[in-house]
């Protein structure tokens, strides 16, 4: 997954974007890897637009000779693909054992009430896309939060809500 | 016939039977009547394993040979172990001498505890109450199973799979599981279908059916575990997702969750084994007939040879029009405009006494399209013996060039081999057809060669379903179809690819036609008189050529009337050239429309060329000329402005007389002078014969009614009436012990032997098994001849008038590339997307058009389409639109026809022109 910031132009969601069509072709033409599959087609997608376009299922149907329907019964297996934009940032914050030792509810607790979400899901202004993570792969540095896939350890309440402060633009 | 391989003895439940090679237990099972429960199995599919509803138990003895040391000797010994297991008898394949037992103790705990499972989001109070067999819609529950998840107010209801596996388990489960309901909303506004997923077990037939039967994959299995559910990219609508309305999936599937939208909760008192009479495949159906005697269902029948379980969307879903409101009962007589009811003999007398007025060439006399061969036979034999006129015709006879051609060249006015036999092609050739649409079941047999890794070539100019499967489109000019066959033909002989042992033991003519081809067909005009790369026309040939063996499918869709012949005579050239003609996976298979107008040829219920007879298609010119003043015309199926009649609705008016027996009051009735009631396919007995020579039998579901006759009934009792003789006939089988002793090719068949299933004639006599390929027997020393001469191609020289361009329209059913658009109007899911019409920039230019403009195509009867101008056509004077099949289907489902497959719309080729529509008028459209 790519480690780079999210961008800001999103077209948005759904299909119709004939622009859009471009650059999904520029991401499945410019996958590196030997073997191209449905998967990686759709990864490279996602990591492209940090989503999975309407119109990329189809895209991705004829780059890998394979019909709409049956890529969509790959991308729908798979939790980690998304299907409308993300906010700007995105926050994970781990719930793994490691973390939930160290009070991993609370710091969710003070992140959810200070971006006013009771759930995972997006902030009405699309700034922050909040998710829970099993495991942010840091348990040496528990309690964890990643912005993005960076890495942020040994957080607190306190500090966890400043980021998410930060990150609001407040 | 090389030996069958050897079968494989086993036991099960005690019982010892044996499996075909490569049988599963499941499969031996069944063929022996022995019942294994199943839920994602189903016959003729892969098997899947996942329901684990058919588990059993086996036992395999395995001898090994040992060494073992008895004192000082090393002695051979036998050690016997056994090996058990618990396997799923859908995907076991049968080993010699296994011991299955199906009914153990624990294979009937297993299987319990299986189905608690899939039970548990699958309304069930019912299911697990002991009062199931007893209890009915109206009764007053006493386990409080609410209304809403009863088994009686199931469509499937005792047609459901799960309530035949719970009776197989006696009844007794008692779930610990509660069930969980998905509230899911109803699928119902899709045409045709209704999809209610919270009846699912999952079980992926449906998806499998679409996907390896049908190989349109428009379902898919979505998401996972838990909340894996059948479903389509985003929930489309089936209109967007590739579905082409087979209606295989609701026919497969095992619960309530799949149904017709038509009759859903009808239930079936009986059900009686037909044949579709909607297109030349002849597709054998079971019809489901509820108490009332109506048709209330069409399953395809497993069994059919023709289709081998498969429908389409016409089969499916356009059965039901006999039960319309608003058939006509009773003869009528037109008195000072007005129709009048009247007597059967009242309206046969003045029938009889009008028809005197008439010379025999006046008259013309049309059966039905949909008639059967007893239809066709006493039609034309009172034509012919006591109208003395030879214009005789059936419905729907409108290239009667392609019957004529190959009787000429093929002996027979038939194509040659099996339907089923293209499964066997490693190449399809397919000329200027549309089967996917006309002749649905054909190309499930082509899809699934392609899907072996089979060639297909097309040589179309429209885009159709087919030019989705192919490396190898020919988009040819119109009307450069035969062109670029001889163009083929050509490369093949250049490239010594033709099969020389049959063209010089079977086939005479082939130096005259090397002489032509060399002298007059060079690939690289040919290429460019079409409009193709010449690279192109090579690989076609090569492929062609190479690949065999090879079949060969052309209609006349696209070619003008005066080229049909010669594209024929091509067709079978390339059939010769390569000796596909005869070759066990390779044949010709012609594309015309009517469901019986192979019987109509057999029963020489068309008009004889050497007599100079006018067919159906001739029909509104020779009205028009006053050659023909009166008509006899059986109207079931025929829609008089089907584009190959050629304007016959508009010419009927200037009749003097008109005769009508007809379903319907419709437009071809309005101007009809009698109009008598006709029995359609139900109240019907009698044969049908199809494209693939089958003669199967349509079989009465009820009898009419009310004064309804079929078609040899009202001609024989007008014979009667008219004092003639030969026409005493009781049943339809009396016609067809006329018809075996006339027709020599059917004489031997009979109703009787008819009723186990279709006999492809030619049928000599009463042992003969019938014909399956039609020219693999040949008497000694028999040759095919090639036609050597060079046809005088008709380059489409339409009359110019105002429309100079061409419109070329194509249909599919999934265009990745582009959004597809589904609007909602009212309750149902419609196409809504803007066309993309795909002009030549010097056409363009010369209309004043830019590439994005909003324009529309009109022909000389009005506006066609409109859309977005795209100026991308590589051939100029051409302007092409490819439309979504859903769009027919929707309209099918909306059609004010009781009887809408007739006005099914075909892919005509037209003359029209171009008009920007202007920005202002832009804007309303959008807005609206």
């Amino acid at each position: 997954m790519t480690t780079a910031h999210h961008g800001t132009s999103h077209t948005g969601h759904g299909g119709g974007h004939g622009a859009n069509r471009d650059r999904i072709k520029v991401a499945l033409t410019g996958q590196k890897q030997p073997t191209k599959t449905v998967l990686s087609s759709l990864l490279a997608i996602q990591d492209e637009f940090h989503y999975i376009p309407n119109e990329a299922i189809e895209e991705t149907a004829q780059f890998c000779n394979s019909t709409a329907n049956e890529v969509w019964s790959v991308a729908s297996f798979y939790t980690n693909f998304r299907f409308t934009p993300p906010g700007e940032y995105t926050l994970d914050v781990c719930w793994g054992p490691s973390c939930h030792l160290m009070g991993a509810q609370k710091i969710l607790k003070a992140v959810q009430d200070k971006i006013g979400l009771d759930k995972e899901g997006e902030t009405p202004d699309k700034k922050i896309t909040l998710r829970y993570n099993t495991c942010l792969g840091s348990c040496g540095l528990a309690p964890c939060i990643a912005v993005n896939h960076h890495v942020t350890g040994r957080v607190t309440a306190e500090s966890a809500a400043q980021l998410a402060s930060k990150l609001l633009g407040q | 016939m090389p030996d069958p391989a050897p079968l494989t003895p086993f036991t099960i439940d005690g019982k010892p039977i044996t499996a075909k090679p490569g049988q599963t237990i499941i499969q031996a099972a069944m063929d022996a009547g022995v019942y294994i429960p199943y839920l994602c199995y189903y016959p003729k599919m892969k098997p899947y394993g996942a329901c684990r509803m058919c588990l059993v138990e086996t036992e395999v003895k395995i001898v090994r040979k040992v060494k073992v040391k008895k004192g000082d000797l090393e002695v051979e010994e036998e050690q016997v172990t056994v090996q058990k297991a618990t396997v799923a008898s859908c995907t076991a394949p049968v080993q010699k001498d296994v011991v299955v037992r199906t009914n153990t103790e624990p294979i009937i705990d297993l299987r319990k505890g299986v189905l608690d499972l899939l039970m548990a989001e699958h309304p069930h109070g019912c299911l697990t109450c002991h009062r199931i067999e007893l209890c009915g819609p109206q009764d007053i529950c006493q386990r409080h199973v609410s209304v809403t998840d009863r088994c009686t107010i199931c469509p499937k209801n005792e047609r459901c799979e799960l309530k035949d596996t719970m009776r197989s388990l006696e009844l007794d489960l008692r779930t610990p599981l509660n069930y969980h309901r998905r509230n899911l909303p109803v699928h119902t506004d899709d045409p045709f279908y209704d999809r209610d997923y919270n009846l699912c077990i999952v079980c992926a037939r449906c998806v499998r059916v679409c996907e390896e039967v049908r190989f349109d994959t428009a379902l898919t299995l979505t998401n996972r575990s838990g909340v894996s559910l059948v479903g389509t990219t985003h929930g489309s609508s089936l209109l967007e997702s590739g579905c082409e309305f087979c209606g295989a999936c609701i026919d497969v599937c095992p619960v309530g969750a799949l149904v017709e939208r038509d009759y859903k909760w009808e239930k079936a008192a009986r059900r009686v084994k037909t044949v579709c009479t909607n297109c030349p495949v002849g597709c054998q159906m079971i019809a489901e007939v509820n108490r009332y005697d109506k048709v209330i269902r069409f399953v395809a029948d497993l069994q059919g040879e023709a289709n081998n379980g498969q429908a389409c969307f016409k089969g499916k879903f356009a059965y039901a029009y006999p039960n319309s409101k608003k058939r006509l009962k009773y003869p009528y007589v037109r008195e000072n405009g007005v129709l009048k009811r009247v007597t059967w003999e009242d309206a046969l007398r003045r029938v009889a006494d009008k028809l005197k007025v008439f010379a025999p060439n006046q008259v013309a006399v049309i059966s039905s399209p949909r008639g059967t061969n007893e239809d066709h036979f006493a039609a034309q034999q009172f034509a012919r013996t006591v109208l003395k006129t030879q214009n005789v015709d059936s419905g729907l006879n409108t290239v009667p060039e392609i019957f004529e051609r190959l009787r000429g060249r093929l002996g027979n006015a038939a194509g040659t081999h099996p339907a089923a036999h293209l499964e066997r092609s490693k190449c399809i050739m397919v000329v200027s057809g549309n089967p996917t649409e006309e002749q649905n079941v054909l190309a499930v047999y082509m899809k699934k060669a392609a899907r072996a890794g089979a060639d297909i070539i097309v040589i179309d100019p429209r885009e159709t379903e087919l030019t989705r499967y192919t490396s190898t489109w020919l988009r040819v000019k119109p009307g450069t179809e035969t062109l670029a066959l001889w163009g083929i033909a050509r490369v093949i002989v250049d490239e010594a690819l033709e099969d020389k042992e049959f063209t010089s033991n079977r086939t005479s003519g082939i130096d005259g036609l090397k002489r032509t081809l060399l002298a007059e067909f060079d690939p690289a005009v040919v290429a460019n008189e079409c409009g193709i790369g010449e690279d192109l026309l090579r690989k076609a040939a090569r492929i062609y050529a190479k690949s065999a063996p090879a079949g060969l499918v052309f209609g006349v869709g696209t070619m003008p009337r005066e080229g049909r012949a010669a594209l024929t005579d091509a067709v079978v050239n390339l059939a010769f050239l390569t000796g596909n003609a005869v070759k066990d996976g390779g044949g010709i298979f012609p594309l015309y429309p009517g469901a019986n107008t192979q019987g109509a040829y057999d029963m020489a219920c068309t008009p004889d060329p050497a007599q100079r007879g006018t067919g159906v298609a001739d029909l509104a010119a020779a009205i028009a000329d006053s050659r023909i003043r009166a008509a006899i015309i059986m109207a079931d199926g025929l829609n008089a402005e089907a584009e190959g009649l050629n304007g016959l609705q508009k010419e009927l008016a200037h009749l003097d007389y008109l005769v009508v027996s007809a379903v319907f009051d419709t437009e071809i009735t309005a101007t009809a002078d009698v109009v008598l009631p006709a029995a359609p396919y139900p109240e019907q007995q009698g044969t049908v014969t199809n494209l693939e020579r089958r003669v199967q039998m349509v079989r009465r579901v009820a009898l009419p009614k009310n004064e309804e006759r079929t078609g040899w009934e009202t001609v024989a009792a007008l014979a009667r009436t008219m004092g003639v003789t030969g026409f005493g006939y009781k049943t339809a089988a009396d016609v067809f012990a006329e018809i075996r002793r006339v027709v020599p090719q059917y004489a031997g068949l009979s109703h009787e032997r008819l009723q186990n299933g279709g006999i492809q004639w030619p049928c000599a006599d009463e042992n003969s098994p019938g014909t399956a390929v039609l020219l693999a027997t040949t008497q000694e020393g028999q040759k095919w001849a090639f036609v050597d001469h060079a046809p005088s191609l008709t380059r489409t020289a339409m009359a110019d008038s105002g429309y100079p361009l061409t419109l070329v329209t194509g249909r599919v059913l999934i265009q990745p590339e582009r959004d597809p658009k589904v609007a909602k109007r009212g309750d149902m899911n419609y196409i809504g997307r803007e066309e993309v019409i795909s002009i030549h920039v010097r056409d363009a230019a010369a209309a004043g058009i830019h590439d994005g403009d909003m324009i529309e195509v009109a022909s000389e009867s009005g506006p066609i389409v409109s859309g977005r101008a795209r100026l991308d056509s590589t051939l100029q004077g051409i302007v092409s639109v490819t439309a979504l099949f859903g769009g027919v289907v929707s309209a099918m489902q909306d059609s004010i026809q009781a009887d809408a497959s007739p006005y099914v719309p075909e892919l005509p080729l037209r003359r029209v022109k171009l008009a920007k529509i202007p920005a202002r008028a832009n804007e309303l459209a959008g807005a609206r």
